[in-house]
């Protein structure tokens, strides 16, 4: 097992390396850089060259990708943003943070309710409740989840139109005078602020993983070995969990890796649109200032999320599963 | 031998005599398909868009780059078809008049009763401004007409109001921002909006049968350095990989069709890999049946073999990844261009109307201007009819997902 973790691991690193190198060369194909803004500076008109001198933008891209490398490993340095001149790594810690703060009890939730939704689809198959499920996932499905924050956002506001008090927060993560509450109060403002984005988010990715679900539990429950089980004359429920669930459960195991990175794309417009200080406003800010070590620190960041994702995911698979030899 | 007994055994249930009717593939798929009644009324509802989106010109009241500054957020217009007395009359209207509350500063537009202006139908304008090209038409490149020296146009529209000093306008579903009408933009958006996913989708799959028929054939080295590729192309999440390749055209300022191919090149960017590694592995069983080395042994060239022998064989397999990857770039498009990285004014589409919707809701809220939130119930329909026709298309067309 150790040895199979071992070359997993050694595995991604000529991913990584491409990947990043795939990505700095896409970033760096943008016409311009942060400096060509000052080019037409009329008090100063060596100013942009200058400031090209300054961040070593000068240098050929391939290889300021090395130096970049070079610091990465050696250093753990993402770089220094050229907008803000703060450390990338500061700049970005505290809003990955957030993100977290965000996703991970959207992800909890989408798939306590998907699994639930999706092994009581797959044993009334064609049911009434079945068919009314699958309905609502296939609505699910088609909604653009920043429409439906959108909507959100927009119920919020109306409400307070309305009412004069808010029901959900108007956007972003904490209110103001954030600082002078007391912890505890802070904490039931940060969950007041989560709701609206955690339900969308949520209900975004519910459909797809109860989908999923009920695709695996129907696969699983038309094998020979259910049929086996039941003609043995084991009880309808013992079929279903030992034999049943613990079978569909390993397509979760095998999609939560890498389902993460959708749900951070998911989570990402429902970030823009609600003002939550996640990763996505900053990536989208950076983007549009040509802040290249921001962008390029942000998709290594997510690059790496998703490949440690999926592999834990197959490792976990690994472990449950008897059948993977490895 | 399966295939066999079962053969046999629908023989017998037919009859003696009655010879086994042969089905193409064609034929089998469609039969398949209407046993989905959702997918049938799918495909309908789709016919119907994209007829709207091509005519748009035509069910639009007004001309696409139509705008008014004094009559941002105008609401819809009611339709009447009663009169004063309450009996049946010819379809009217009633126009809408702006004025600002003096104590909020907003405008508020009141209906004007006094005039009722009657709803026309094939309606002809004759302002230069009015003309338009008609598709099919318009889908070629304005040089290339030029250069052909086609010049057709149009003034006719569906429907519109007499009025000669042009003051009551017919807006279904309001204005928007810029004074321009939400109706007809839907469906100038949907030109856009609509089109996107297909292209993308074909283009994508047409580079991820190329490569992964190259890498399933050739095997060795090459095979190596495409799937590493693809591995590596697919560790970047998509939505971030999507907005940083979008953004290298962003400071260009291209022309409205360049930034549309654009799109389609960066969403294909994304989407080839998992084509390319599902072909990848077809093309690897497929290259040690028989029918191959045969063609081999024939003497038949690699391209000849790929082209002529593989390829072919993952025709299903295609149509059916076509149809799933669609809606997928429908709403990849929407919020590229929803962040602003995607389709750029004077063009539209239903994405980047709705980034006008984020500018506002948070001031409104739903009631008040709810027009503007139209365009996401329009990629809600698309991506929905597209899902549903792209399951009854996978059941027609591959085997194994038939119930």
């Amino acid at each position: 097992m150790i040895f199979y973790v071992v070359r997993r691991i050694f595995n991604l690193v000529p991913t990584f390396i491409i990947a990043t190198f795939l990505a700095w060369g896409i970033i760096q194909a943008a016409p311009g850089d942060f400096a060509s803004q000052f080019a037409f500076d009329q008090v100063d008109p060596g100013k942009a060259e200058r400031i090209r001198a300054l961040l070593g933008l000068d240098n050929p891209w391939y290889l300021r990708y090395f130096y970049w490398l070079r610091n990465v490993f050696l250093h753990f340095d993402l770089g220094t943003s050229m907008t803000s001149k703060a450390s990338v790594t500061a700049l970005i810690l505290p809003l990955m943070r957030n993100s977290m703060v965000l996703l991970l009890p959207a992800t909890a939730l989408a798939f306590a309710i998907a699994i639930p939704i999706g092994v009581y689809s797959a044993l009334n198959k064609y049911s009434l409740a079945d068919r009314v499920l699958t309905i609502f996932s296939l609505l699910g499905l088609a909604v653009p989840n920043f429409f439906l924050a959108l909507i959100l956002l927009a119920f919020a506001v109306q409400w307070f139109h309305a009412y004069h008090w808010f029901l959900l927060p108007t956007g972003g993560m904490t209110s103001s005078h954030f600082s002078s509450f007391s912890s505890w109060h802070q904490i039931i403002d940060v969950g007041w602020h989560l709701i609206g984005p955690v339900i969308v988010v949520t209900l975004s990715s519910l459909a797809f993983v109860s989908r999923v679900m009920r695709g695996e539990m129907l696969e699983v429950l038309s094998q020979d070995y259910i049929r086996t089980a039941r003609s043995k004359g084991l009880s309808e429920r013992a079929v279903n969990v030992k034999h049943g669930l613990r079978n569909a459960i390993l397509v979760i195991v095998a999609i939560i890796g890498s389902t993460l990175p959708g749900l951070v794309s998911g989570a990402g417009s429902v970030e823009y649109v609600t003002g939550w200080p996640g990763i996505t406003p900053l990536f989208i800010k950076s983007i549009f200032a040509q802040d290249v070590y921001v962008v390029m620190a942000l998709l290594t960041i997510l690059t790496l999320l998703l490949m440690l994702g999926n592999l834990i995911s197959d490792l976990a698979l690994a472990l449950i599963d008897p059948r993977i030899r490895y | 031998m399966a295939d066999a007994t079962t053969g046999t055994h629908t023989e017998r249930g037919r009859g003696p005599r009655e010879a086994v009717q042969g089905a193409s593939l064609t034929t089998i798929a469609w039969q398949q398909f209407k046993k989905h009644p959702m997918a049938r009324v799918a495909l309908v509802i789709l016919g119907i868009l994209y007829f709207l989106a091509a005519f748009a010109d035509f069910f639009a009241p007004y001309p696409e780059h139509d705008i008014n500054p004094n009559a941002t957020f105008e609401p819809p217009t009611a339709v009447h078809f009663l009169d004063a007395q309450g009996h049946l009359s010819w379809p009217y209207i009633y126009g809408q008049k702006k004025s600002i509350d003096m104590q909020t500063f907003e405008s508020v537009w009141t209906v004007d009763t006094t005039h009722a202006y009657k709803l026309r139908f094939f309606v002809h304008r004759s302002g230069v401004r009015d003309r338009y090209v008609p598709f099919p038409v318009n889908v070629i490149p304005v040089q290339l007409r030029h250069v052909l020296g086609i010049r057709p146009w149009a003034s006719l529209h569906l429907f519109g109001v007499a009025d000669a000093a042009g003051q009551a306008k017919i807006h279904l579903l309001g204005t928007d921002d810029l004074g321009a009408d939400v109706f007809g933009k839907l469906m100038f958006g949907a030109r856009i909006s609509l089109t996107v996913g297909i292209l993308a989708s074909i283009v994508a799959i047409a580079i991820g049968m190329l490569m992964g028929g190259i890498a399933g054939f050739y095997g060795g080295w090459i095979d190596e350095l495409i799937l590493r590729f693809v591995e590596a192309l697919s560790a970047i999440p998509d939505l971030f990989l999507l907005l940083t390749l979008s953004a290298i055209f962003y400071p260009l300022h291209l022309p409205s069709t360049t930034q549309f191919m654009v799109i389609i090149v960066a969403l294909s960017v994304i989407g080839w890999g998992t084509t390319a590694r599902a072909v990848r592995g077809q093309v690897l069983s497929l290259r040690e049946r028989d029918f191959t080395v045969a063609a081999q042994a024939l003497g038949a060239s690699n391209t000849r073999v790929i082209t002529r022998h593989l390829l072919p064989q993952t025709l299903s397999f295609v149509i059916v990844s076509l149809s799933i990857q669609i809606p997928g770039y429908t709403l990849a498009e929407s919020v590229l261009s929803f962040f602003g990285l995607g389709v750029q004014p004077p063009s539209t589409s239903w994405g980047l109307m709705l980034s006008t919707a984020q500018s506002f809701a948070g001031v409104t809220g739903l009631t008040d201007r709810w027009w503007i939130f139209t365009p996401g119930v329009a990629i809600f329909v698309a991506v929905l009819t597209w899902n549903l026709l792209g399951d009854g298309l996978r059941d027609a067309f591959d085997p194994k997902s038939r119930r």
